[in-house]
């Protein structure tokens, strides 16, 4: 998941079907991708307070069947030892109603045990509200690409 | 027709909070959950009208596989659902203006090629009140345990 992120590569997005352009294409969209990579920029760097500007506080985040609240995330980032860890970030695509926004993307995640590269993919999902003049991320979570 | 009719009722008030005069977060909160249960019926009776009505028609939702789904292909779902029972538990709300944020489990058991199954899976589904009327834009699932 990404929440251990150390090496870190982004790709750049494109759109996924049934998706419009328009909506891709606006302010809010834009501002929401910036928040997207900073999200994965300051986790690499176990950067606490910047996730802790992004995230809301009553954010719930749903990882391996787990709800994980915002104090948790941040705590385990807190404590996360840097490993040996690459993630991809494949094409996302933004789509706003009004304050709310969503994004639905997917990433490759490669992590290390036993010497052996273990190569894992997941679709993701985050809600976004602007709140007060910010963005904030009040809900997420990822399953693992099985097929 | 139950379902329907509680569907109607289940309009928010078409103000920009998606409250109605008078509403508390708790009175939005339980129109959410019940639309979380007649979504869970709708697997049960391979009826999706009801559910038609409560997804937003860019509704897309992440199965446990990871694989993205329509709104049209989880109706298409439903109809073919081989789900004998749905059961939801620790649901809760979490409002944020005219969003709303819902995790919870459910446990769905079923029979499929004559062999009976169980499954249990956490989700998160997001809720905007939309042209006076809640409706779910976005859903996850995932398996426990996974």
């Amino acid at each position: 998941m990404r929440t251990m992120g150390w090496l870190l590569v982004l790709v750049c997005a494109t759109s996924l079907p049934g998706w419009t352009q328009e909506a891709a294409s606006s302010d809010a969209a834009t501002a929401v991708r910036t928040l997207e990579h900073e999200w994965v920029e300051a986790q690499s760097h176990n950067d606490n307070r910047a996730l802790d500007l992004i995230f809301d506080n009553a954010l719930v985040y749903i990882e391996y069947g787990r709800l994980v609240s915002k104090g948790d995330y941040l705590l385990r980032i807190r404590s996360a030892k840097p490993q040996l860890q690459q993630i991809v970030m494949e094409p996302m695509t933004v789509r706003t109603f009004g304050s709310t926004a969503i994004v639905i993307g997917s990433y490759r995640e490669t992590t290390v045990k036993d010497g052996k590269p273990l190569p894992k993919r997941w679709r993701f999902v985050d809600t976004w509200v602007f709140v007060q003049g910010h963005w904030m991320l009040v809900a997420a979570g990822a399953a693992p690409l099985l097929k | 027709m139950r379902t329907l009719v509680l569907v109607a009722l289940l309009a928010c008030a078409g103000t920009s909070s998606g409250y109605a005069p008078g509403e508390s977060d708790s009175d939005v909160g339980a129109k959410i959950l019940a639309m979380e249960h007649v979504w869970g019926h709708a697997y049960v009776s391979k009826d999706p009208k009801a559910l038609e009505r409560i997804l937003d028609d860019a509704f897309v939702n992440v199965d446990s596989d990871g694989i993205l789904q329509t709104k049209a292909e989880v109706l298409a779902e439903v109809r073919v659902s081989t789900v004998l029972q749905f059961l939801t538990e620790s649901m809760v709300v979490h409002l944020h203006g005219n969003t709303a944020i819902v995790t919870g489990i459910f446990l769905i058991k079923g029979m499929e090629h004559g062999k009976p199954y169980a499954q249990r899976e956490r989700f998160v589904d997001t809720w905007l009140c939309k042209d006076g009327q809640w409706v779910s834009i976005v859903g996850l699932v995932t398996r426990i345990g996974q």
